[in-house]
């Protein structure tokens, strides 16, 4: 698997890569963006925003091993029923070494049943600044990034939990971005689980 | 792996290939060069020794950990979240900072083994050569300390939902030994150990939790427990499992005490983990055929009257201290506060004048609280003072604070209440009559330390008025049974030990006012029962007497002592047969039983004369 991943990186991933840069760089944060290289699990390639059918877009990063992002799965799961609505999310599984198999199994596991993407030129990781899992991203069904960063305040530190969150970040986003207002907090840290850099 | 390894572009094997060659120059240098020099560090080579080492133990299949961290494919994927975690000292999770006083168990890295890890993300987490690397530990799946003479199962599993709060479980492990038993090792099976965030069990005699299930085997709810036991034998063993906790043996000659249908109470903390658990402990039981030797006692020092903390107060500073009344080895420290504790210090002044630090817990997280064993048990003669300095931190800067915007906090029992207690596991110097006096008067001594720091506090009362009475100060004894009943009127348990002892001082009359509030609140209560029916018999109204009697002995029908009773006050209401029957009864339960052998004889004449007239 690991030797397999190695061989592919410096030949198809780097300027794919690059090219994301490219676009994003002049408005960094602002810029419209098509989810290019995005794929769903059988490897064919989807655009959450034509998916979304003019919903707000709303992203969720996660990992099958990482111990915080799983436990926001039913927090995840519950946002993304009650704003069905008005937001399509989406669940992104950005570590290219997990397998389809894996991530399979972790979506029956959780009780995921929410559509799940990966990300293999980090179109996505890049257009929405993510660093960890998990970590959210909202975005007008146009592709500007409304809101990046933290779900809420259950971890503010790596390694402490409080026993219940006390602010609600993401839902306050993607409530203002399908009322098409502009949002409290455009950003907000999130910590968990690093994506490896390698992807 | 050969495949991988000759897959690696070439200027990487040369990198690698040199890195062996100063590798092997090395060795003979200072061993912090590696930390300090730019010379790569590798998985093989330096990584994976102190991986195996430190985190392993946790971090494999079956235990706590989240994820393996047993092969360089596991620990390259979270090369940047180890050196971030090492450097932050999160991992591993071990709050005392260090001190001159050692604890068992310590896991601490080095500051070069830190600066190791920094250095192996930041070059790209290099996995080095074949040659170096240390085989994998191995670890077994079943029970460390062997096969344990007796395995206690939770007798329901408890179902974690997927999401929501932290949860506190209680499992309730009854027992049915045949005789009193000896226990130098308990092991506890947490359940899923990657939810379980520490578990604690306590021992208790009286079965005072089995009313808080809903049904037998239930288990239930709840953060804090109170366990009732007779003032005089309290808990004085710790067994606590925190992950990658060692089971801890008790040195020879200081077993546990077991007695038939002791029941053993498992607290457990949870965290959901983002899917359904399913939660089933058990507990492997140790035993030795020495019996206890050794008698150590847990002091308990508290302050959570003075826990009144202001919304956004930083630094709320809270002490309790304690003068010991004898020589004592202290063994181990467990300090608990909730989500707002900040720094945990806890302290001894010696009696010449010198202090030592025994703990100091500068950033204090509930989620890794533990016991902590003295690797050398520390001698703290008569005099001591020992004392415990909490700070709280209820601001928005505290990452832990349950409240947004911070509230005002009080001290109490649930999770969003706070707690200042620190718990001192001693034992007494000398002979054993001079350990039992010094038991005795540290008991004493705690329960009126209790009683004067807080007059409101219901079970500082009442052990007090249970210790001096057990000593025979009965009339000092009613003083603290009166407060206690002062402070909780309905309580059933303080009603029928304040009615007990004005029984026992010969004021039967007034004894009945607070038993009739015990049986009044609590029905089931047979001891309440059992003494209403001897002072109704005090008094002379025996049909009364024949009905408490008679209910004390249907509550509990393993009490010789209420069927005695009942036989002696049926033979003073002149139902001589209906008495023997019951005297009888008795002696069947407790072939010894004095009074009923001397009453039935009395009855037994009295029946033979009544018949030859």
């Amino acid at each position: 698997m690991f030797a397999r991943r190695r061989h592919r990186l410096p030949v198809v991933l780097l300027p794919a890569v690059l090219t994301a840069l490219a676009v994003l760089v002049p408005l960094p944060g602002r810029s419209q963006f098509t989810a290019k290289g995005v794929v769903d699990l059988d490897g064919n390639a989807v655009n959450p925003f034509r998916a979304a059918t003019g919903k707000v877009v709303v992203f969720l990063f996660v990992r099958t091993d990482c111990p915080i992002s799983n436990r926001y799965a039913p927090l995840i799961q519950e946002l993304s029923s009650r704003y069905e609505k008005g937001a399509q999310f989406f669940l992104v599984y950005p570590v290219l070494a997990e397998t389809r198999e894996q991530i399979q199994n972790h979506l029956k596991e959780y009780g995921y049943k929410l559509a799940a993407l990966r990300d293999p030129d980090r179109t996505l990781v890049r257009a929405s600044d993510t660093r960890v899992t998990p970590e959210a991203a909202v975005f007008l069904p146009d592709g500007r990034l409304q809101y990046h960063g933290r779900i809420d305040d259950w971890y503010t530190e790596f390694g402490r939990s409080r026993p219940a969150p006390t602010t609600h970040e993401l839902s306050s986003a993607v409530e203002a971005a399908i009322a098409r207002k502009p949002v409290a907090v455009s950003a907000q840290p999130a910590v968990g689980c690093f994506l490896p850099d390698r992807p | 792996m050969s495949r991988r390894r000759s897959s690696l572009p070439s200027s990487m094997a040369a990198l690698l290939a040199m890195a062996v060659s100063l590798a092997a120059h090395d060795r003979h240098g200072p061993t912090n060069d590696r930390a300090t020099k730019s010379e790569p560090v590798t998985f093989n080579r330096e990584i994976a020794p102190i991986i195996f080492q430190n985190c392993a133990p946790c971090h494999h299949p079956g235990e706590a950990g989240p994820f393996p961290l047993l092969s360089y494919e596991d620990a390259a994927k979270f090369a940047r979240q180890i050196a971030y975690v090492t450097e932050r000292h999160v991992m591993p999770p071990w709050l005392p900072a260090p001190g001159r006083l050692r604890f068992q168990g310590e896991m601490r890295l080095s500051d070069e083994e830190i600066q190791l890890f920094r250095r192996w993300a930041e070059q790209g987490a290099p996995r080095g050569d074949a040659k170096d690397l240390p085989p994998a530990p191995a670890f077994g799946s079943g029970w460390q300390l062997g096969k344990p003479d007796l395995i206690l199962r939770a007798r329901k599993p408890h179902l974690l939902a997927a999401g929501g709060t932290d949860n506190y479980w209680n499992f309730i492990f009854p027992t049915q030994e045949k005789g009193t038993r000896w226990v130098k090792a308990i092991e506890i099976h947490p359940g899923e150990k990657r939810v379980v965030h520490h578990a604690n069990i306590l021992v208790d005699r009286l079965h005072s939790s089995r009313s808080l299930e809903k049904n037998p085997g239930d288990g239930f709810p709840g953060m804090e427990l109170r366990i009732e036991s007779e003032a005089f034998d309290p808990d004085s063993h710790f067994f606590f499992w925190k992950p990658g906790s060692l089971p801890h043996e008790e040195p020879p000659g200081m077993a546990l005490r077991l007695d038939p249908g002791d029941d053993f109470v498992l607290n457990t903390h949870l965290q959901p983990s983002g899917k359904p658990e399913t939660i089933e402990p058990s507990l492997g039981l140790y035993f030795t055929d020495e019996p206890a030797t050794k008698f150590p006692m847990l002091l308990e020092l508290q302050n959570d009257p003075a826990l009144d903390i202001p919304p956004g107060a930083a630094h709320f500073a809270v002490n309790d201290e304690f003068r010991i009344t004898a020589d004592l080895d202290l063994l181990a420290i467990y300090p608990h506060a909730h989500y707002l504790g900040k720094e945990l210090r806890a302290s001894a002044a010696l009696p010449d004048g010198s202090s030592q630090t025994l703990i100091f817990i500068p950033r204090w997280d509930l989620n890794w609280q533990a016991v902590f064993y003295y690797v050398e048990p520390v001698f703290l003669p008569k005099g001591t003072v020992v004392s415990m300095q909490y700070v709280y931190d209820n601001s928005e800067a505290n990452p832990s604070n349950p409240f947004h915007p911070p509230q005002r906090i009080q001290g109490g029992n649930r999770t969003t209440d706070e707690m200042a207690h620190l718990w001192l596991q001693v034992l007494p110097r000398g002979t054993p009559p001079q350990q039992e006096e010094a038991r005795r008067s540290l008991q004493e001594s705690l329960s009126r330390h209790d009683v004067v720091r807080n007059p409101a506090d219901f079970a500082a009362q009442y052990n007090l008025g249970a210790m001096l009475q057990a000593r025979g100060e009965v009339s000092e004894a009613l003083l603290h049974y009166r407060a206690a009943v002062r402070l909780r009127p309905e309580d059933a348990i303080a009603n029928n030990a304040l009615g007990g002892a004005l029984l026992a001082t010969g004021h039967p009359a007034e004894a009945l006012p607070p038993l009739q509030s015990a049986v009044q609140s609590q029905p089931d209560y047979s001891p309440a029962h059992y003494n209403l029916g001897n002072a109704f018999a005090s008094l002379g109204r025996f049909p009364e007497a024949i009905r408490e009697f008679g209910v004390a002995a249907r509550l509990d029908p393993s009490d010789s002592m209420a069927e005695a009773n009942w036989g002696a006050a049926l033979a003073e209401a002149g139902e001589l047969s209906a008495a023997r029957e019951h005297l009888k009864k008795a002696v069947e339960l407790d072939p010894k039983n004095a009074v009923a052998l001397q009453n039935l004889q009395e009855v037994d004449r009295r029946l033979s004369s009544a018949e030859k007239q």
